[in-house]
This record gives C-alpha cells, sequence and structure tokens, in this order.
C-alpha cells in the first residue's frame, strides 16, 4: 500500500517476519482499515496510525502467530512424549543388541539433532521461521522412529512385552507426527 | 478496557465462531461485527484475530478460503460443522454458567440463618 510511509513501513515488517499468507492476510486488513479510516475523511496520517492502532503493534502481532503457531505446538507435544518413547525403548535393553559402535553413535547424533531443532521450535518467541523446523525435526524423528522399529524386529534377541509396548509408543509417535505435520505453514 | 481485554481473551474462540455464525467474514470483518455487537466494549486488535482464527483452523473449527479483493488477496473463513458443534456446546456451557453466577449474586436468594 503505497502512500504512507508507516503503513508501508508496517507491511514490510509483516513480510519481513512472517510467511507470506500470514502477511498477505494481516495487510489485507490493515489497508481495509486505512481506507476505511480515509473514507471517513480523516487526513492519511491520522488514518494510518488509526488503522496500526487498530491492528495492533507489530511485535505483538507477529508474537501471537508465533505463540499459536502449529510448529511451536507441535514441537512442544514431541518433546513432551519424548521421554515416555525413550524410557520405553530403554527398558527393552536396547543397548545390549549386536550394533557397530559407529550406528549407536550415528543414531545418537541424529536424535540429538532432532530434539535440539524441536527444541529451539517450541521455545521460539521472536521468529516464526524457527517454529518451522518441525517441519525438518518432525519427519526426522519419524525416520528414527522407523529405523529403531525395524532395528529391533532384526536383531532384537527375543520378543518381549516392554519391546511390544516400545513399538506401539514409536508407532504412536510416528502417527501423531504425520498428522500434524501437514499443519504447520 | 485491559483487564476486561484479559478476561475476554479466555472466551475469544467462542466469541469468533459466534461472529461467523450468519455466514463467512474476513478477519477484519470478525473484528468489527465483535466491536459492533459489543457497542465498541470489545475492540481487539485485528493481530490478535488472525492468529486465533488460524488456530481455529488448524484446530477444523472454521475453514477458510482465499479470493481477492480491491486488488489484494483476502481469506474468509467460515464454520465448520465442527465448528458449529463447538459453538452450541460453549453457548450452552456458558448460559449455564452465567444462570448460576447470577442466582449466586442475587442478594434476596440467599436464606436467612439463625
Amino acid at each position: 500500500m503505497a502512500g504512507n510511509v508507516l503503513i508501508s513501513s508496517y507491511l514490510s515488517g509483516l513480510r519481513r517476519r512472517l510467511p507470506a499468507s500470514l502477511a498477505d492476510e494481516v495487510s489485507d486488513g490493515l489497508i481495509e482499515a486505512y481506507q476505511q479510516h480515509l473514507a471517513s475523511g480523516q487526513s492519511a496520517d491520522v488514518a494510518a496510525r488509526a488503522a496500526v492502532t487498530e491492528t495492533g503493534d507489530l511485535a505483538h502481532v507477529v508474537g501471537e502467530f508465533i505463540r499459536q503457531a502449529p510448529g511451536r505446538s507441535t514441537a512442544r507435544t514431541l518433546l513432551a512424549i519424548g521421554p515416555v518413547v525413550g524410557g520405553c525403548w530403554i527398558a527393552t535393553h536396547a543397548w545390549s543388541w549386536p550394533m557397530p559402535a559407529a550406528v549407536r553413535l550415528g543414531f545418537g547424533a541424529a536424535l540429538l539433532f532432532m530434539i535440539s531443532g524441536l527444541a529451539v521450535a517450541a521455545t521460539s518467541r521472536r521468529s516464526y521461521r524457527r517454529t518451522r523446523l518441525t517441519a525438518v525435526a518432525g519427519p526426522g524423528l519419524v525416520i528414527l522412529d522407523a529405523t529403531v522399529i525395524t532395528t529391533a524386529l532384526l536383531v532384537a534377541p527375543v520378543l518381549s512385552w516392554p519391546l511390544v509396548i516400545a513399538v506401539a509408543a514409536s508407532l504412536t509417535r510416528m502417527a501423531l507426527t504425520l498428522t500434524a505435520l501437514p499443519r504447520i505453514s | 478496557m485491559k483487564a476486561e481485554a484479559q478476561v475476554l481473551k479466555g472466551h475469544l474462540d467462542m466469541l469468533l465462531l459466534a461472529t461467523l455464525e450468519n455466514g463467512p467474514r474476513h478477519g477484519y470483518a470478525v473484528r468489527e461485527a465483535l466491536r459492533e455487537a459489543s457497542r465498541s466494549r470489545f475492540d481487539l486488535p485485528t493481530g490478535t484475530i488472525y492468529p486465533a482464527l488460524r488456530r481455529l483452523e488448524t484446530a477444523g473449527l472454521v475453514k477458510g478460503r482465499w479470493s481477492t479483493a480491491g486488488g489484494r488477496r483476502r481469506r474468509t473463513y467460515e464454520l465448520t460443522a465442527a465448528g458449529r458443534r463447538r459453538l452450541a456446546g460453549d453457548r450452552a456451557a456458558w448460559r449455564d454458567f452465567t444462570s448460576v453466577v447470577s442466582a449466586i449474586l442475587e442478594p434476596a436468594s440467599w436464606p436467612a440463618t439463625s
């Protein structure tokens, strides 16, 4: 919306800090408010100030989107259930399976990487982009769950109740993650 | 108004669903509907309303779609069947709650004790 510095500055701030679809939506409301104030006879500067006040402080608007971002809430859920799933696998004595040390280290490093990504997404307060890390860490976690289930079925010495429960826990997490991922924008 | 806005936030979802009950609206129109229905007492910034609408959409309670208005992209929301059920439930719960609170606050309703 050309013609007013305040409006233009607000719009460029939106585009810098939010995904295009969210920025477009807020921009439409801001411009609608600006035009209505102009139509009521206000000067451009007064109309722009009123429109920005009605839309809300830019940092607050961006913060609200971040706080309610699907990527952030999904990351929080996955972090919350992580210890439960991990505990189930620990109960299977998975560390005693016949596996090369390099594979164990690789799995551990990958898991740590995914958890770090989720932690950044879950705690982001100023960057919407960071909440989208869940779109990377989530599928990564699904792959790790699939890997550990496949490994368990191939190398676990016996089929025990703890193993059945751990597989069920991982499958549940996979389903939860795959359901939530399409909603992350 | 600050304290009122905080209280309002607790009921924001129900109020947003109610504004969409009679047909689709875009975010700014939702804000205006809230303001007009409350006689300007609920004057929320649209920046609070948009994220809430997106959250309701993620929850499957409203459905958004893009159109073009005045050369701009505009997102309009409408209630889903789940949204209508939620609104009906919230409305019934709210009426029940307010009737109970009103009965308690009514000064003449307390029985005398001796």
